[in-house]
């Protein structure tokens, strides 16, 4: 049975000649799992707003075609009707958490829709989300991850047959992410709903969805089941998506011929096994990394005996550091690596002087950093958020990137800006305000921004999440560039590909404590510290080590480099 | 050592200060006696309290009202930054009136109204504070739905108590920009005090142009979220406030409040005929 | 027909437009509310008014939301919130902001003209700051008895207040009203607009310039405020407390005094079987 029927919609938003969606038709069916995936603009989150009837109920545009929805018409139906049918979550999910209480916004629906037992019902969505326990609990106490589930709960109260959730878990760590999709499949599963998700993580595709539905300028290029999908490498790539890392490596085999050419790609880990199990690890290409040098070198910062502690709003004081003790050395390239709540932010927070150490020190090339003045601290480190949106307090882009230099009257200001604009490609958009740019755009002038002052130690908040291929890549290279500019860089962050691409040291925190501190091979081939702060390495690493416990490959070239088939047999 | 002084009061009054006090009155005493009563009791309450003072010009019977709404005040674990806002709103309200009259030939006859003046001041504000800072704000918003207020309305107070630490910690993410990359005037003398005060304010107002786009963002979703969740169905139907008001009961505790406060009013009442 | 359609502002813009100024607003009340006043002499130099948020959001959206959820913000962040909430007196504020608000907001009819939102700025201030002299000095007439014969007191209300008037529109009414919509205004026109998925508004969009209508509704709403005030005087003389209990009625209150005393150990007595009960 289908539950969702499209024919031939197109729909163009208010005031635009060119349609966000174009001649769409579609099926999907009851129970189905579906990722919705395409490159940003695609119109991945028009469609799904035409589902539940927000298009063109509250957004008007024009708007042709057909749309059944469980058997209901949306262009007849209202958009109360449609919210029994279709839950919707925001990929700023935060923002549709109307209510102080959590069972309080569990239920809200229920409760407006007239249910006489909507605290029962939102007790139940509660329960089916994973967030039992936590009914009298105020939003803001919840974290991030949390508050997903929330604003999952809130969709699910209502029971519909269908929901869809827009990037469901974007700024999660690995641990978090998991939780919603398992939460997701049970729905899917148990509860017989229909999900629909619009995801570029396509890991978590290849290990939990059914089918996979492709979007192009508004178009849909194809529907097809998971495996299939996530075979077509080269149409992916040319979406700006990422394939799993193993479909990519058995993709590459199979064009310099180590691979059948029949073979199916594998997805995921387990059908990796099956796929490169006549493959061993080459053991002399394993080169082991010495630590570098670095511990000679001059501290840039360094933490003794710091504790910290934030003031509760109830109850006892929340310690995040007890006698916390790190140096970090100039020249160093550090990715500060745990879980989400582990106290990467703070101890971010407290390099620039944001946060005061209740006792010990904090010293900054060597001075302490409570004798230093915070806009004289910007000249020697510089912070850029976690959500670019953040930095940008002027009107143009121009105007952010200048403002730092410019109040400072740093000679030449006007040329420096004009420099930094040309390296970081933002010379044409340099009158845009930075909030109405796009993700990659807006990462980028947040970048450039936070080197403006040309400052010796740079601390970078997840500055890859949220990306897709293209504009990922494009920050990778940025950052390399940034290596030779910048002295000492630190980021902040759970791209376990970035960490093991880029970084030359990796702090582990967890609950506040340094539990591990080396390169990579020291961290990611330490099962007990991964298992303990929930470290998910690249998936190609876990490839690797899942047909040799020996092999230490990080990227999908070194996973091609390091095995090679028993026998050297090769397919043409 | 006076600048020492200064400077540890600007420490403290920090955003991270403020956010952390209004945090603390708004949902960090959700489990006081006063917490614990019915909205609509409290209000009762309250509109006794709020306005009867006005209306009495007896110091005995003021301060007895005065000395009531302290106790609930104090039941009601109220942060200490309103009381301190309290004090100094008192203060100021009938301390420049005092000055003034002085000013113009007043005498000390003034003194008596003036002091009158206060204690009706005190007593309501501490009243209101007992009622709205220490009721749960979903609590009170459905008793002051049930009183007829407008449904807009109480869902505004929720609404507010929701997303006020998150418009919080955006105003500090963005006010944090300007205090790192801008470069404030030496606060060293007087002049480069006024200056550095001016610089604030100018960055205060400034940061209000990416909080607007920010939270203009942030609006839209919210909007679109609440016309999916029944906000407006349920604001044409009058069953839904039945629904939503089901869930107060007037408890033992509420009368004992209500017997324990009428026993001190007539007693003052009482006393007020004889001093 | 359709292009009409497009340029209405619904009622869910509406409430958008509500909630924002309400956010916006509500947390400026929250901080000015918070930040201790400068006082020189009896000069009082307050950063108390943003007004200019509302007036800009007022100038740019729908001036009837922008002016409700200024108010209602206020009201909800700053007085409910913080427990400052003072009655009768939040009534008075609540409809001179809407109304200065919603007049300014009026004004503009093509929010690019500078000329004019700097005239409607102005005006949304005096309107405000007026009808918030005319409630405060009529406040103090109410609360003081024998207004009149405390001497020097009228003299002094009346100056005070409307120095205060006078400081309060050119200092922060030129300061934090003017100068910030002047500067807001056109560097958010068109670009906060299509966040909220509207159309900027421009000579035709407008709804029109301040009409009679406009004038009346406005007289109105003031006449309310007023109203409320000399009801609570009227009531006062009615009521007549003091007289009734300084004579002889001291009994009743005794008789008030053993009920209130009998009802508190009956509900203690009750409360106990009914714990013992429970338990």
């Amino acid at each position: 049975m289908n539950v969702i029927e499209i024919e031939n919609l197109t729909y163009s938003y208010p005031g635009e000649s060119t349609p966000a969606l174009t001649n769409i038709s579609l099926k999907i069916k009851k129970g189905d799992f579906l990722a919705v995936i395409g490159n940003n603009g695609c119109g991945k989150s028009t469609f799904c707003k035409v589902l539940n009837g927000l298009i063109p109920h509250f957004i008007a545009g024009e708007f042709d075609g057909r749309v059944i929805v469980n058997g209901l018409d949306t262009t007849e139906s209202n958009v109360g009707n449609l919210a029994y049918n279709v839950g919707y979550v925001y990929q700023d999910f935060e923002n549709q958490i109307v209510r102080p209480t959590v069972l309080d916004d569990a239920s809200f629906a229920c409760m407006n829709y007239l249910i006489p037992d909507y605290k029962e019902k939102g007790m139940e969505a509660l329960e089916q989300c994973g967030l039992s326990g936590k009914e009298k609990d105020y939003i803001w106490q919840l974290s991030g991850g949390q508050k997903h589930l929330l604003a999952l709960a809130g969709a699910v109260s209502l029971q519909p047959d269908i929901l869809i959730l827009d990037e469901p878990i974007a700024q999660l760590d690995p641990r978090h992410a998991d939780q919603i999709y398992e939460v997701l499949k049970e729905l899917n599963e148990e509860f017989g709903k229909t999900i629909i998700v619009i995801e570029h993580h396509t890991e978590y595709i290849a290990d939990y969805c059914k089918n996979v539905l492709l979007l192009k300028d508004g178009q849909v290029q194809w529907k097809l089941p998971v495996n299939e999908a996530l075979g077509r490498v080269d149409e992916l790539v040319e979406c700006n998506i990422f394939p799993p890392q193993v479909t990519v490596a058995a993709h590459h085999m199979k064009v310099n011929g180590n691979l059948e050419k029949s073979i199916m790609l594998p997805t995921t880990i387990n059908l990796g096994v099956k796929t490169f199990g006549e493959f061993v690890w080459n053991a002399s290409f394993l080169k082991k990394e010495g630590i570098k040098g670095n511990r000679q070198k001059e501290k840039a910062v360094s933490f003794q005996d710091v504790k910290l502690s934030y003031h509760a709003v109830k109850g006892e004081d929340h310690i995040v550091f007890d006698h916390l003790n790190l140096d970090i050395y100039k020249g160093e390239k550090i990715a500060l690596i745990g879980s989400n709540g582990a106290g990467k932010s703070t101890l971010m927070k407290l390099m620039i002087g944001l946060l005061r150490a209740k006792e010990g020190e904090v010293r900054l090339n060597g001075n302490n950093i409570k004798n230093i003045k915070v806009q004289q601290l910007s000249k020697q480190i510089s912070f850029v958020y976690q959500n670019p949106e953040e930095m940008f307090i002027k009107d143009s882009i121009e105007a952010d990137i200048a403002y730092a230099m410019q109040v400072r009257e740093i000679k030449d200001w006007e040329m420096r800006t004009e420099e930094l604009m040309r390296r970081f490609r933002l010379t044409e958009l340099r009158k845009r305000d930075g909030r109405l740019l796009s993700g990659g755009q807006m990462r980028r002038a947040s970048l450039a921004i936070g080197i403006a002052l040309n400052p010796g130690i740079l601390l970078l908040d997840e500055p890859t999440a949220n990306l897709d291929i293209a504009t990922r890549k494009e920050i990778m290279h940025t950052l390399n560039v940034m290596k030779d500019v910048t002295e000492t860089v630190m980021i902040a962050t759970h791209d376990m590909q970035l960490v093991s691409e880029w970084a030359e040291r990796i702090i582990v925190l967890c609950q506040g404590n340094v539990v591990a501190d080396g390169t990579r091979d020291e961290i990611f081939d330490n099962h007990k510290i991964i298992d303990m702060v929930g470290i998910r390495p690249p998936e190609i690493f876990l490839m690797g080590q899942a047909i040799d416990k020996k092999a230490l490959c990080y990227t999908v070239d070194e996973f091609l480099q390091g095995f090679v088939r028993k026998g050297g047999k090769k397919y043409a | 050592m006076r600048e020492k002084l200064s400077e540890s009061i600007f420490d403290k009054l920090t955003m991270n200060f403020l956010r952390n006090q209004v945090l603390k009155n708004a949902y960090g005493n959700d489990d006081t006696v006063i917490a614990g009563l019915d909205p609509r009791i409290l209000i009762l309450w309250y509109l006794f309290f709020g306005i009867v003072p006005w209306f009495s010009g007896n110091v005995v019977f003021l301060m007895g009202c005065f000395i009531l709404v302290s106790i609930t005040t104090l039941l009601a674990r109220i942060a200490g930054l309103v009381l301190l806002l309290f004090g100094i709103g008192v203060f100021s309200q009938t301390g420049y009136l005092f000055l003034a009259t002085l000013l113009f030939g007043g005498d000390a006859s003034s003194i008596v109204p003036l002091l009158v003046l206060t204690l009706k001041i005190a007593t309501v504000s501490l009243a209101s504070i007992t009622v709205f800072s220490g009721l749960d704000p979903d609590r009170l918003s459905n008793g002051l739905m049930w009183y007829g207020c407008p449904e807009r309305f109480s869902f505004s107070i929720s609404y507010a108590y929701r997303m006020l630490p998150v418009l919080m910690e955006e105003f500090e993410g963005v006010l944090l920009s300007y205090r790192l990359r801008g470069n404030p005037p030496d606060c060293d003398t007087l002049k480069g005090k006024i200056r550095y005060l001016i610089y604030q304010v100018k960055i205060i107002i400034h940061a209000f142009y990416p909080l607007m786009l920010n939270t203009a963002k942030r609006s839209r979703t919210t909007v679109e979220a609440l016309e999916i969740k029944g906000y407006r169905y349920a604001a044409s139907k009058k069953e839904a406030k039945k629904v939503r008001l089901s869930t107060l009961k007037v408890s033992f505790d509420d009368f004992l409040f209500l017997a324990i406060s009428f026993f001190w009013v007539s007693l003052i009442i009482f006393l007020s005929g004889y001093f | 027909m359709e292009m009409k359609k497009q340029q209405m502002i619904t009622q869910s813009q509406k409430l958008m437009i509500f909630v924002l100024t309400m956010a916006l607003y509500g947390l400026a009340t929250l901080f000015t509310e918070l930040i201790p006043k400068l006082q020189i002499g009896i000069v009082e130099f307050s950063v108390e008014y943003f007004l200019f948020i509302p007036l800009t959001l007022g100038i740019l959206f729908d001036p009837i939301s922008a002016a409700l959820g200024a108010a209602t913000g206020e009201l909800v962040f700053s007085e409910i919130m913080l427990g400052q909430f003072g009655g009768l007196g939040e009534l008075e504020k609540f409809i001179t902001v809407t109304i200065g608000v919603y007049i300014a907001g009026r004004l503009v009819a093509n929010p690019k003209n500078r000329k004019m939102v700097g005239i409607a700025a102005m005006t949304g201030v005096v309107v405000q700051q007026a009808m918030g002299m005319m409630v405060d000095i009529l406040k103090v007439q109410f609360a003081v008895e024998d207004f009149e014969s405390v001497a020097g007191l009228p003299q002094s209300v009346y100056a005070t207040e409307g120095f205060a008037f006078l400081n309060d529109v050119l200092f922060s009414g030129i300061l934090f009203c003017l100068l910030p919509t002047l500067f807001l205004v056109p560097k958010l026109y068109g670009k906060i607009e299509p966040l909220l998925g509207m159309q900027p508004r421009t000579e035709k969009t407008a709804i029109g310039r301040i009409n009679v209508k406009v004038i009346i509704g406005s007289l109105a709403a003031f006449g309310v405020a007023i109203v409320s005030e000399f009801m609570a005087e009227s009531g006062m003389e009615l009521i007549d407390w003091e007289a009734g209990w300084a004579e002889s009625k001291s009994a009743i209150a005794i008789a008030m005094m053993a009920a209130g005393a009998l009802a508190v150990i009956i509900l203690l007595v009750i409360r106990k079987n009914h714990n013992r009960k429970e338990a």
